[in-house]
């Protein structure tokens, strides 16, 4: 091809630079159109639906035997002195105050016997609310926190860089940086289970049934058919996470 | 400033500049191409995250095994432990995880039968609700007239089948509760029903049972409430489920003859007890059938018996 | 009271994360100064403009790590850069963090370019540093010097955003966490800037005393003074942020003002009433209103300065304390508190602190051994030509 003067060779490497560096620019961002598709196996069998996890916890039912902590730690190596659920004793006293603890030493058992001017007390089950807009997963500046396809808030342990900025953003305490792997630690529903068609360890441990889990997407399941007949509330609505571990009985003095 | 001395105006010479662009380029481009080859395959199959992820989560052994693994070996201990009480407390739940005893039978169990085991639930605390069974088992040994404070509880209560219930508690009947509110509450106007002072006590067994209560006054058995021997299972804030209990394991758990009861400081304490199985060769000549109910002797020392005319007196 | 969550004893973010934002903070700002003689033309901030310059590149380059040390992987920090992922605040550290590095250098490269030339001349390792640093291009004709300084004024104008970008980031990324009641202010971010930029201008008056006092150099007066009003009048607007934002906590009485009410009259009342607000925001005040307003004496005039510049570097670092502990001591359920006390020889200790704040200025030493920061430096004695 002739070379036309009017266009020096200058020219044309300049443009092939810029052309070249818009290229590149556009490729920083090469996952742009990353969403969520769907779940695996969803093509191949079009009838059953991709079930989506969900957890209740029945306030009024618990008895604080932490039954369920002793089983997530045995299930799930939690480290010492972290935790991936506990249970809060609240006690209100006749003057409105409240107290409110955690068993959080000696294999989690509560021992001190009642008080006189205890008016109302109650044990609180909380654990990762695996919310819809989690945003430990929104923060997660590396794309290793994540929300997996049947709504399980999950933490890819080998991309983690530990950073800690989900600890900060997540309203409800649940996640902590593990002493020994670096990474965040947290509850994973017990995924390794559920997928296997088992309950998480806490559900299977509660003696009192205060705890549920169960498949919002099954219209039959125990866990569905509950939240139609029972009000339920959820942890700080107001942060507009919109968990999906959901609290019946949930009295005012919990947060 | 260009209008009186363009001639000292200095044209800026860039060339100099230009490998540091050409620098820069290649840092770039370098960068990009190390960023494409070290971005996981799977990143963004589901979203913005390694897919493979869900795997390794996934690749984890469970170490809860579940009821239905130790059914298949202890048969005969969860036919007894499906029918009373704990019936909802699963295995593991006080005999530890199962993983590796289910692999290798000779890694034993946890055995949790030490006293503070049981308080783990049933040690009296404010919180724990109503009607939840729980004991201060100090004033609970010296209600039985247990004196030695080391007795385990399942010296008398089996942890499999604590209460000895008689009959499946899944086949408990619901008590009527509701019905008594709707006999009264559908088309009556009585305004006294609307006063909560004035309103009838339902929630205690007497206001419905007051010729049992009347005759169980006059009993040997006081001390115990209805519910002791009625157990009552909450379901709702508004009914619940009774059991009759008369396995006459039910009764010896107080009155049976223990070495860690009674006669504590040469004081007899605790209820009236009695040696057991030789009380049946004692009151009888040709041996009782050990599993009848005590109360076929005993009820006068209860309460008079049910009667439907009684009941529907009330 | 005093419920917190059992995960919430145990601090998460560290002293290391308190440096952090300081010493962006002191890039921002040191930065900010160096514009303001290359953008708007400040000319009695020529004598401290590279050296402002200078402090802004090695604060920057030691501005990672706090953070890598505080990382539970630092070997994975890549992938921020990989896989940023941007819902997230932080996922752009990477490259704005980059983007402003190569910024800066450029900047410095086209700054001090006739002079790393002039030392490629000689012989030595320094000056052998120099030829690479230069490419081995040694023309220099006031072609090539134009090209610089309008290739410099350029970089300084595109460097101000950026810096307000880096830092006010930092600011956002704290402003941001919804959960925590003592951050999430949208102000967080305008307030973290106002302090960069005190900080920025503190550290090189409290520098630029030492380094002169050291070598004997005579003080720039017209240079001092102005830095003087500048710190004078960005310490207002910060400090005045800061209490605008704790005024609005106070008065607007929502569900954390009584937690965050509690937790400034106990867990923070030394470091931050006390020490932040009474101490060294009250006083540097008033002494910089002093020295702005009056006619004083130079030697006065100077320590008060000095003195004002250490007292808000201080005040700066004190703010950082108390927003990034301070914030983290409020437990999520808004029922009682936390404590903080980092340890002295541990791997996110004081230790660590002390030497990753040092550091940079051996570095800066280190440049100013390869090329002079004060190139028009007049020694202590002979009398400055301008003022």
């Amino acid at each position: 091809m002739p070379c036309n003067d009017s266009i020096s060779r200058r020219t044309m490497i300049r443009r092939l630079a810029i052309g070249a560096s818009g290229t590149l620019l556009l490729s920083i961002f090469p996952k742009l159109s990353f969403g969520k598709e769907d779940a695996p196996g969803a093509s191949q069998t079009p009838a059953k639906k991709r079930p989506l996890y969900a957890y209740a916890v029945d306030t009024s039912r618990c008895i604080g035997c932490c039954a369920c902590m002793r089983a997530c730690r045995a299930e799930n190596d939690v480290p010492e002195g972290r935790f991936r659920t506990w249970v809060e004793r609240y006690r209100v006293r006749a003057n409105g105050e409240a107290l409110v603890d955690v068993a959080a030493q000696d294999n989690f058992v509560f021992t001190e016997p009642p008080a006189e001017d205890i008016v109302k007390a109650f044990f609180v089950p909380k654990l990762c609310n695996h919310c819809e807009k989690s945003v430990c997963s929104q923060v997660c500046p590396v794309g290793a926190s994540y929300e997996s396809p049947e709504g399980v808030v999950l933490v890819d342990q080998k991309r983690c860089i530990g950073c800690g900025y989900c600890v900060q953003a997540c309203p409800y305490g649940t996640r902590f940086i593990h002493p020994e792997t670096h990474t965040a630690g947290k509850c994973t529903l017990c995924y390794h289970r559920i997928t296997r068609g088992e309950l998480p360890a806490c559900v299977l441990a509660c003696p009192k049934g205060a705890r549920m889990f169960g498949d919002l997407h099954d219209p039959l399941s125990h866990l569905s058919v509950f939240m139609k007949q029972r009000r339920y509330r959820v942890l700080k609505p107001e942060m507009g996470t919109h968990p999906k571990c959901y609290y019946i009985d949930l009295d005012l003095e919990v947060v | 400033m260009t209008k009186q001395n363009d001639d000292m105006k200095v044209r800026p010479d860039y060339r100099h500049a230009y490998p540091v662009l050409v620098i820069l380029f290649v840092l770039v481009t370098a960068g990009l191409t190390v960023r494409r080859l070290l971005v996981p395959k799977s990143f963004g199959e589901y979203g913005y995250f390694r897919a493979d992820a869900m795997d390794d989560e996934k690749a984890i052994q469970p170490r809860h095994v579940g009821r239905a693994a130790c059914v298949e070996c202890h048969e005969d201990i969860a036919a007894i432990h499906a029918k009373d009480v704990h019936a909802s407390v699963e295995c593991e739940t006080c005999h530890g995880v199962g993983g590796k005893h289910v692999k290798d039978n000779d890694v034993p169990m946890a055995r949790a039968d030490a006293k503070n085991d049981c308080l783990v639930c049933h040690r009296q605390l404010d919180a724990r609700p109503g009607s939840f069974p729980q004991v201060d088992w100090q004033k609970h040994y010296q209600f039985v007239g247990v004196n030695d404070p080391t007795t385990a509880c399942v010296r008398c209560h089996s942890g499999h089948e604590p209460l000895y219930l008689d009959h499946d508690l899944r086949t408990a009947r619901l008590h009527p509760l509701i019905q008594q509110c709707n006999s009264c509450h559908m088309g009556r106007t009585d305004e006294t029903l609307k006063k909560p002072d004035t309103h009838p006590k339902i929630f205690q067994c007497d206001y419905c049972h007051a010729d049992l209560a009347k005759s169980f006054a006059q009993g040997s058995h006081t001390k115990v409430s209805c519910t002791t021997c009625h157990l009552f299972i909450k379901e709702t804030a508004f009914s619940g489920r009774i059991v009759r209990n008369t396995n006459p394991k039910f009764c010896l758990l107080c009155h049976r003859k223990e070495a860690f009861k009674g006669n504590a400081g040469g004081k007899e304490s605790g209820p009236p007890t009695i040696e057991w199985p030789a009380h049946i060769k004692d009151v009888s000549k040709d041996a009782l059938d050990p599993n009848r109910p005590c109360v076929n002797c005993h009820q006068d020392q209860i309460h008079a018996l049910y009667t439907k005319e009684a009941h529907h007196a009330m | 009271m005093n419920y917190v969550f059992p995960n919430e004893l145990h601090v998460t973010w560290t002293v290391m994360i308190v440096l952090y934002p300081y010493i962006t903070g002191l890039v921002a700002g040191a930065f900010i100064v160096s514009s303001l003689y290359h953008v708007f033309g400040r000319e009695e901030l020529k004598p401290i403009s590279r050296f402002s310059l200078a402090s802004a590149f090695v604060f920057l380059l030691f501005a990672t790590l706090p953070l890598l040390m505080h990382l539970g992987h630092p070997e994975r920090a890549f992938n921020i850069m990989l896989t940023p992922h941007f819902t997230s605040a932080m996922a752009g550290f990477g490259y704005i963090y980059t983007t402003y590095l190569i910024l800066v250098a450029l900047e410095i490269w086209f700054v001090m370019r006739c002079d790393l030339i002039k030392r490629a001349q000689e012989s030595g390792f320094l000056p052998w540093i120099c030829r690479i640093v230069v490419l081995f291009n040694y023309k220099d004709t006031p072609e090539t010097r134009e090209a610089d300084h309008r290739v410099t004024k350029f970089l300084a104008g595109l460097g101000i955003p950026l810096a307000c970008m880096l830092h006010g980031y930092v600011g956002f990324l704290f402003g941001s966490i919804k959960a925590n009641p003592w951050w999430a202010t949208p102000m967080m971010f305008i307030i973290f800037i106002f302090s960069a930029i005190v900080s920025g201008i503190s550290v090189l008056i409290f520098h630029y005393f030492i380094v002169s006092r050291i070598n004997g150099w005579k003080i720039d007066a017209a240079c001092v003074r102005s830095l003087a009003r500048y710190l004078w009048a960005f310490m207002m607007v910060a400090v005045a942020l800061e209490m605008m934002e704790l005024l609005s906590i106070a008065y607007e009485q929502t569900e954390a003002t009584d937690v965050l009410g509690l937790l400034i009259r106990t867990k923070l009342f030394w470091s931050y009433v006390v020490l932040q607000f009474m101490v060294c925001s009250l006083v540097p005040f008033i002494m910089l209103a002093v020295t702005a307003l009056f006619r004083l004496s130079d030697r006065v005039a100077y320590a008060l300065i000095w003195l004002s510049s250490c007292m808000l570097l201080a005040q700066v670092l004190l703010m950082r304390w108390n927003v990034v502990i301070g914030g983290q001591l409020v437990s999520k359920s808004m029922r009682g508190f936390t404590s903080y006390m980092p340890g002295v020889w541990e791997k996110e200790g004081l230790i660590t602190a002390a030497v990753i704040f040092t550091l940079p200025f051996g570095i800066l030493y280190v440049f100013h051994r390869i090329v002079s920061l004060f190139p028009d430096v007049e020694k202590e004695g002979i009398p400055p030509h301008g003022v």
